[in-house]
């Protein structure tokens, strides 16, 4: 090659290159691009929760971007491991990119708590779909100092002191003398949600704790002892606190113990893969939670499933309606993290399950409670809502 | 350039150099590693997780600890797999006293050493008489044994952990805030400081000799009138310390601790750290602290594959230098292959 | 304290038995590496990890049951059980054998440091975990039921069941073979001459490589036999399993004095049987606390356990 064409070559190029930049930069003229998070599990133990509910972002992303031509959604996945040491490591990089403008997640409580003060300082409003301990948003909880987290926190989920209570009721409905036994598996989830299961039968005229209780860290299988303490007790009612591959690990051993006392479990356990796992020991389990995407409307999980590739996952609508509430806030020029946190504040309009979503001033929702379901045929049927 | 050794190649510069050159090389790495934070913009920068943050943990607490662990298994050669107790009860200490009483950081560090540097004794006294393996699954056993006492007594607030520990109260010019970790980063490096100094000390004195010996052949010093125990002692409750150290800052750093955050994985990482970087070689060490700390975070954009990526480097890399990225010096290494095999 | 402990005494010994046994099986993996190379296999929990998905594989895949088909019965169920427990075994004798090769044989060759083989294979567990971890998407698997757990008769109020009394049976019948391998055959004896003195082994031309690539495959074959009777009990895998399983089976091992393969048997019961027993009487959360608490205060007096290093008593 000689010179001359190695220099036109070189012009061509250049050219080439400068017309490239003019074509991008017209390209994004014309779309505006915001940057939204999710934050939760999506790498380690805990990662199909996150993957779920990150799903569940995404699918509510498209669904608006198909509706808003000209706006684009920048999702950042925050890969926090549900886990605190591993959520106050990225909180401080979120907290400081000042593109994001809202956040969904944290998904659990523990790491919410670690990542809250980055946030706090950071102005970045965020709207969890399952972080369900009370100390978030309770102005009287003795954490206070550190776990409140007005004006930030928001909840679309509601919280273990609502749920001890109706789990306690729904398991011991229709029973003229129930018998409790109650255990937990040791995560922060857990345990207190027992605290507020045990307190709640304890106001329960019909029905007393019996045993001991126990707590099995969920990384055990063999639950043989805590089976003989249920028979021990005597026991007619089991509540465990946990989450759903334990309780159908569980379930499985206490039915094939020759047991037939009635198992309840809380919205841990409330998921299609119990009902798999448990295959025929799971029928009949009582389950709280709140309605999956799927029992609350078919078509739009078709659409889920046509949108993704993968049918809908644990808290699905919850991160649906919370991307919403940051969409919707973008699509009315909310576009800087002060003017999103006035734009939750004030929300008030219908989530798709149809219940209306509305914070008050700690960032709970007003509505929403839980509903019974009753595993029957390897399905979770809703027995309707628990009062 | 076949026997090229890095390590020796430092050793040599350092041997050659006059006093006032060590004194520069050494005020120039240290004046070099506390402008670490403000390369954030560079190629270091991290995704998703803030720079600055991820220099402070887990760098330089990896570092620190990789540092106190390195007294125990690599300069007297016991396998210690529960390491991370000693950090959680730092942590502990400090959420603990944080919370309950008017206590500052820095007032309750010296607590925090003292009662990790305790239970190093209470665990050594009946331990420490164990060899090898065996030491190894004791020691594991009381991580895990600190982590579920953590769990489920009341005073720890179990598996909700302690929330809102205060942050360090500031220090002249240097400011200790949330969005900007700075502080903590120097507050660290001090620390390593210190332990290196420490550690180079000791190293030269009676107790290194004592732990060279123990490490090469434990019967053999004990015959030679070595109080191997008392040694074994130090060098198991100085490493204690250290781990408490970190703990006080890192729980002060964290603002929240939980049993969750204390698990066997830690002591297995610090471990790794410390024989990746270079068993028994401050630097290497140091290395392996720095590598391992920050690796994970950097590559946080093959997000999944990340911890796979972590398992293959610790194999390729213990495979083709199995003594590390920056070994010992030769001298000590050679006696320690016929240890070994002993 | 003690009401649940006495009132179900015999359901808790027999749980424990069987549970032990699945110990005793894992602990073998630990212990027969432990034997010839004096080095803890990290990987062995994730080896086992492997097995219970080669046992589910067989009755998923092949045998295309689901987690709602009945129950196997007559000729058949033998059939589809014993090529679980050959899938099982095949898959955790495959990556036992992969990581010698890996993480284990290059380190030996060069004669260098132990830690740095400890390392190596810290390194090949996280990687088999991780592997695992994204082919099941994080997730649990179940297990399809394949015999079903009949209560076959009461014993003191212990309930015998099916399931359980097949693991105790067939894991004691997995052991006694493998301890009369190794005690009997030539190769077996050829394992205990490396493990007794490598260098007059290789002296007496005992193929190092060979004898070694078998330990790591007979330990594999015991922790796959393990796998798939933890499959059938409790009709569950996840990629995490393996670390608290494997931590309760080293535990056993070095109660019984790692290396020797009798103290294997004799730690996994008796560690099988103090998990229920303490956590019947203190609460299943204490339960790990008080294992160490007794392996320490075994140690203390057995510094080698309780039945010693048998296969070699010198460590020279």
């Amino acid at each position: 090659m000689n010179k001359k064409i190695k220099a036109s070559a070189a012009i061509v190029a250049a050219l080439a290159l400068s017309l490239g930049a003019f074509a991008a930069t017209s390209a994004s003229a014309a779309t505006k691009t915001y940057t939204l998070a999710y934050q939760g599990p999506l790498s380690g133990g805990e990662a199909s929760t996150g993957t779920d509910e990150q799903n569940g972002v995404k699918y509510a992303i498209k669904v608006w971007e198909a509706a808003n031509p000209g706006i684009k959604i920048n999702l950042v996945s925050v890969d926090d491991e549900g886990d605190p040491a591993v959520a106050s490591k990225v909180a401080p990089g979120v907290g400081a990119n000042k593109k994001i403008i809202g956040l969904v997640g944290p998904a659990y409580s523990g790491a919410t708590i670690a990542s809250l003060p980055y946030y706090k300082a950071g102005n970045l409003t965020v709207i969890s779909p399952s972080a369900t301990r009370v100390s978030l948003t309770d102005p009287k909880s003795p954490t206070v100092k550190s776990d409140y987290g007005r004006p930030i926190f928001h909840r679309v989920v509601a919280t273990d002191d609502k749920q001890g209570p109706a789990l306690a009721k729904f398991a011991t409905k229709g029973i003229a003398s129930a018998k409790v036994f109650v255990f937990d598996d040791q995560s922060s989830y857990a345990v207190p949600l027992r605290g507020y299961v045990e307190a709640a039968i304890k106001k329960i005229s019909t029905a007393s704790l019996v045993g001991t209780g126990d707590s099995v860290i969920n990384t055990t299988t063999d639950y043989s002892p805590t089976i003989a303490k249920i028979k021990t007790s005597g026991a007619n009612v089991v509540i465990y606190t946990g989450y759903y591959s334990a309780a159908a690990i569980f379930i499985k051993q206490l039915r094939d113990s020759g047991s037939t006392a009635v198992f309840a479990g809380g919205d841990g356990v409330f998921n299609q893969e119990f009902a798999k796992l448990a295959g025929k020991s799971g029928e009949g389990a009582l389950l709280t939670g709140v309605a999956g995407l799927a029992d609350v409307d078919a078509t739009i999980e078709a659409d889920f499933k046509a949108k993704i590739g993968v049918s809908s996952g644990v808290y699905a609508v919850e991160s649906i309606d919370a991307a919403n509430i940051f969409l919707s806030g973008i699509k009315n020029g909310k576009t800087t993290r002060a003017a999103m946190n006035k734009w939750v504040k004030a929300y008030n309009f219908k989530g798709i399950a149809g219940a209306t979503i509305k914070f008050n001033q700690h960032g709970d929702i007003s509505e929403g409670g839980f509903a019974g379901f009753l595993v029957t045929g390897g399905k979770l049927v809703n027995k309707g809502p628990v009062a | 350039m076949k026997n090229f050794n890095l390590r020796d190649f430092g050793a040599g510069i350092w041997e050659r150099a006059n006093r006032p050159q060590r004194v520069a090389i050494a005020i120039s790495a240290i004046v070099l590693a506390s402008l670490m934070p403000f390369a954030g913009g560079s190629f270091l920068a991290t995704p998703i997780a803030a720079y600055d943050a991820v220099l402070v943990y887990p760098v330089a607490i990896f570092v620190l600890m990789s540092l106190g662990l390195n007294i125990v298994v690599g300069k007297s050669g016991m396998l210690d797999l529960g390491y991370v107790a000693f950090f959680a009860i730092g942590a502990y200490t400090m959420g603990f006293l944080g919370m309950h009483t008017s206590l500052n950081t820095w007032e309750i560090m010296p607590i925090g050493i003292g009662l990790a540097m305790l239970a190093g004794v209470l665990l050594g006294i009946p331990t420490l008489r164990l060899r090898g393996d065996y030491l190894a699954i004791v020691t594991l056993g009381f991580g895990e044994i600190i982590r579920i006492v953590a769990l489920n007594v009341s005073w720890t607030n179990g598996p909700n952990g302690i929330s809102g520990i205060p942050m360090p109260p500031d220090l002249g010019p240097i400011k200790f805030r949330l969005d900007d970790q700075k502080g903590f980063y120097w507050i660290v490096l001090v620390m390593i400081l210190l332990t290196i100094w420490m550690i180079r000390r000791l190293s030269v004195r009676r107790p290194g000799r004592a732990w060279e010996a123990i490490r090469q052949d434990e019967d053999a010093a004990e015959l030679m009138g070595v109080p191997t125990f008392k040694y074994k002692m130090w060098s198991f409750t100085l490493g204690a310390a250290v781990g408490g150290a970190a703990g006080v800052l890192y729980g002060s750093k964290n603002l929240f601790i939980a049993p969750e955050m204390f698990t066997l994985n830690v002591s297995i990482l610090i471990l790794a750290c410390v024989v990746f970087g270079g068993i028994g070689n401050i630097w290497g060490v140091i290395v392996g602290g720095v590598v391992l700390g920050y690796l994970p975070d950097r590559i946080r954009f093959i997000s999944d594959a990340r911890l796979l990526v972590f398992g293959l480097v610790l194999i390729v890399v213990m495979n083709f230098r199995p003594d590390g990225l920056l070994p010992r010096k030769k001298r000590e290494k050679a006696i320690v292959k016929k240890g070994a095999d002993a | 304290m003690f009401d649940v402990f006495i009132d179900q005494f015999w359901q808790l010994t027999f749980s424990g038995i069987s549970l032990g046994f699945i110990y005793v099986l894992i602990a073998l993996g630990y212990t027969m590496v432990y034997g010839v190379l004096r080095m803890i296999n990290f990987a062995n929990s994730e080896i086992f990890m492997w097995g219970t998905f080669g046992a589910i594989v067989a009755s998923r895949d092949l045998f295309k049951y689901t987690q709602t088909s009945d129950p196997v019965t007559g000729p058949k169920l033998v059939l589809v059980l014993v090529v679980q427990l050959f899938a099982a075994m095949a898959f955790a004798g495959l990556v036992a054998v992969l990581v010698e090769f890996v993480a284990y044989r290059r380190l030996r060759a060069r004669g260098t440091n132990r830690l740095a083989t400890l390392i190596s294979a810290i390194g090949m567990s996280i990687v088999l975990s991780e592997v695992m971890r994204l082919l099941t998407a994080s997730r649990p698997v179940g297990s399809p039921r394949i015999l079903e757990k009949i209560i076959l008769t009461e014993i003191w109020g212990a309930q015998i069941r099916l399931d359980t009394l097949i693991t105790i049976l067939a894991a004691g019948a997995i052991f006694i073979i493998l301890e009369r391998f190794v005690k009997l055959s030539r190769m077996g004896k050829a394992i205990r001459a490396v493990s007794m003195n490598e260098d007059a082994a290789k002296l007496m031309g005992i193929n190092l490589n060979r004898v070694i690539t078998v330990t790591f495959l007979v330990g594999g074959l015991a922790t796959g036999a393990a796998a798939f009777f933890y499959v059938t009990v409790y009709e569950y895998t996840k990629f995490n399993i393996g670390f608290t399983m494997g931590l309760a089976a080293f535990t056993a091992a070095v109660l019984g004095g790692i290396g020797n393969i009798r103290g294997a048997f004799f730690g996994g019961i008796a560690l099988g049987l103090a998990e229920v027993y303490a956590a019947s009487i203190l609460g299943t959360q204490w339960k790990s606390v008080t294992i160490f608490i007794i392996l320490v205060l075994v140690l203390l007096f057995k510094p080698s356990g309780l039945f010693g290093e048998a296969v070699t008593q010198t460590r020279a």
